[in-house]
């Protein structure tokens, strides 16, 4: 199956077939009683844009694109969701080999949508820590650019003694760490596109416990992944925090994230799923003090530690 | 007015549910602001004689007194289980249901089944909508013993091909909705039919482009809830830019299509 994917809606490839009718024509097919009946305005009961604004936000987990090099389509989207400020990076090709050249183009990448919108984006570099001195070369030159934190892939498991080296150099830097998780855990069988060196939760708590000076992001709770499995595999690892991002916004993610993560270690993020990423947040059932800890300040302080916080 | 044309009571196997009862639903309603609701319970998609689900439906909605009116209940209708055109007539007649769903990959035959293009003829031939899910949830995270497989928009076209007069409703957009790029034969047809699509889909990627590709009288809000939250499908509408959406154009995905449809 072809997937339309947030890829092409980010660049502006929905498709726009010339001929086809505008909304303003289809117009003409509805039938006039059903236009009669309705009231003159929409529902006005329930403000959802003015709760949407109300919350500052920074998203945690967000990607830009090779084909919207400067990343003016993800900045267009978090304008309308009120998203004042978006952690980026540009993960590798799924499948691929991950070589130096490629992580160090999608650093690349990165660093020119960093310098188009510097009060918006905040940047995060990857690498493949089985290109020992090249991922630790590409660290430091990172570092040197203003990045921020460190988005990591399915080349190596997150306990694998190759990203040793690599957590150590973060603990010293002080930077999050955002690792993958594998999508099929609930299934049993992996999804097709996922490595056998893909993390679930179960690598992420190992990695974890052996360097609790570390601190770690479990990606995209609503990404596909096992997300009850995963709420319960990092609930008493205090170095792991989890993002809610993901296209899956079913009702009881943030609740369960809740109940076995806690308020403290939840961060709002929307891998590139915008709508999805602040609806359930907007719809759990949350005090105010919570939604404005997941939205802004749970991260905002883990950017404190390095200087990076937004003011 | 709002009118969520996509929620649900009863359970899911493989997960527990929260707010998946009628007075759930109802408060749900309140908070954000909603009128009225398409129901229709979850139970039928695993009980093998799925009327069982629509009398539990009719009862539940029954119970909840005075407000009953703001819950409109649709049938699950099983076309190749015994027995299904007496349901679709009890469901419809005396439960004064206001249109059918069916669950074709759940129920174990293919939308050109001839019973399944009887069953939407009889709906048309009452002016009742039918309506499919592109996925009821998502396979991913999904249980091993659930279904793995999900429906792009394209694999609705049989049956409208089938019956290009009937009314559908088509919710969870959850893969490929970009129907032009594989047949504009198919674009026209979809694009001339009665139908809508709810806006609780993740593929509703950009709903204003979508109005302009598809059509202002295509879409309708939904939320898929308590699968999905209820909040994301009304904020892909809420947050159109005027320039995407007028002010007509929001009364007709809040309201207006949704009563076109369902004739409520």
């Amino acid at each position: 199956m072809t997937l339309h994917n947030r890829r092409q809606f980010l660049t502006g490839a929905v498709a726009t077939v010339s001929g086809l009718i505008t909304a303003r024509e289809s117009l003409a097919k509805v039938p006039e009683k059903a236009l009669q009946s309705l009231p003159e305005k929409p529902a006005a009961k329930f403000d959802l844009m003015t709760m949407v604004k109300k919350y500052r936000k920074i998203d945690s987990h967000a990607h830009v694109y090779f084909n919207s090099p400067d990343g003016d389509a993800v900045i267009d989207i978090a304008d309308r969701l009120f998203i004042e400020t978006l952690s980026i990076s540009r993960p590798m090709v799924p499948g691929g080999k991950g070589d130096p050249k490629e992580f160090i183009e999608a650093n690349n990448l990165v660093l020119r949508c960093y310098k188009k919108h510097p009060t918006r984006f905040l940047p995060q570099m990857t690498l493949n820590p089985q290109f020992q001195k090249e991922s630790l070369d590409e660290i430091n030159r990172c570092v040197d650019a203003g990045m921020v934190g460190l988005k990591l892939y399915n080349h190596v498991k997150m306990n694998d003694p190759l990203f040793y080296p690599v957590i150590e150099k973060f603990i010293d830097l002080k930077m999050v760490i955002l690792m993958h998780m594998g999508i099929g855990k609930a299934r049993i069988n992996y999804d097709s596109r996922e490595p056998a060196n893909v993390s679930i939760p179960g690598d992420i708590v190992e990695a974890a416990k052996r360097y609790p000076e570390a601190t770690f992001q479990l990606a995209h709770l609503g990404g596909g992944i096992d997300w009850e499995d995963a709420c319960k595999a990092v609930q008493d690892v205090p170095n792991i925090y989890v993002d809610l991002s993901g296209s899956n916004n079913e009702a009881r993610i943030v609740d369960c994230a809740m109940k076995y993560v806690g308020e403290d270690r939840l961060l709002f993020a929307c891998d590139n799923s915008f709508y999805q990423g602040v609806g359930h947040i907007l719809a759990a059932q949350l005090t105010d003090v919570q939604r404005k800890k997941i939205f802004f300040d749970n991260y905002n302080n883990l950017l404190k530690k390095i200087g990076r916080n937004v003011n | 007015m709002l009118i969520d044309i996509n929620t649900y009571i009863g359970h899911w196997p493989f997960r527990q549910l929260r707010d998946n009862t009628c007075k759930d639903i109802l408060n749900r309603m309140n908070e954000v602001g909603i009128d009225q609701s398409i129901v229709s319970n979850l139970n039928g998609i695993f009980y093998k004689d799925v009327h069982s689900a629509n009398e539990e439906l009719f009862e539940a909605i029954r119970a909840s007194g005075k407000k009953s009116d703001r819950l409109v209940p649709l049938a699950v209708i099983n076309p190749i289980y015994s027995g299904w055109k007496n349901d679709f007539k009890v469901a419809t007649e005396r439960f004064g249901m206001k249109g059918i769903r069916l669950h074709p990959q759940y129920h174990g035959y293919d939308l050109t089944h001839e019973n399944c293009v009887t069953l939407v003829k009889m709906a048309r031939d009452k002016g009742l909508p039918v309506m499919f899910s592109l996925r009821m949830v998502d396979s991913r995270p999904s249980s091993w013993m659930d279904i793995s497989k999900e429906w792009a928009l394209k694999d609705i076209m049989p049956i409208i091909k089938a019956v290009p007069d009937a009314k559908y409703a088509i919710v969870n957009v959850a893969n490929n909705s970009q129907l032009n790029v594989y047949n504009k034969d198919e674009m026209e047809l979809f694009r001339n039919t009665d139908l809508v699509m709810d806006t609780s889909g993740r593929m509703i990627l950009n709903l204003g482009e979508m109005l302009r590709t598809y059509g202002t009288d295509k879409f309708a809000f939904g939320t898929h809830a308590p699968l999905l939250d209820h909040i994301t499908g009304l904020l892909r509408i809420e947050s159109l830019r005027p320039e995407e959406a007028s002010l007509q154009d929001k009364i007709l995905l809040n309201a207006g299509n949704a009563k076109r449809i369902f004739s409520i």
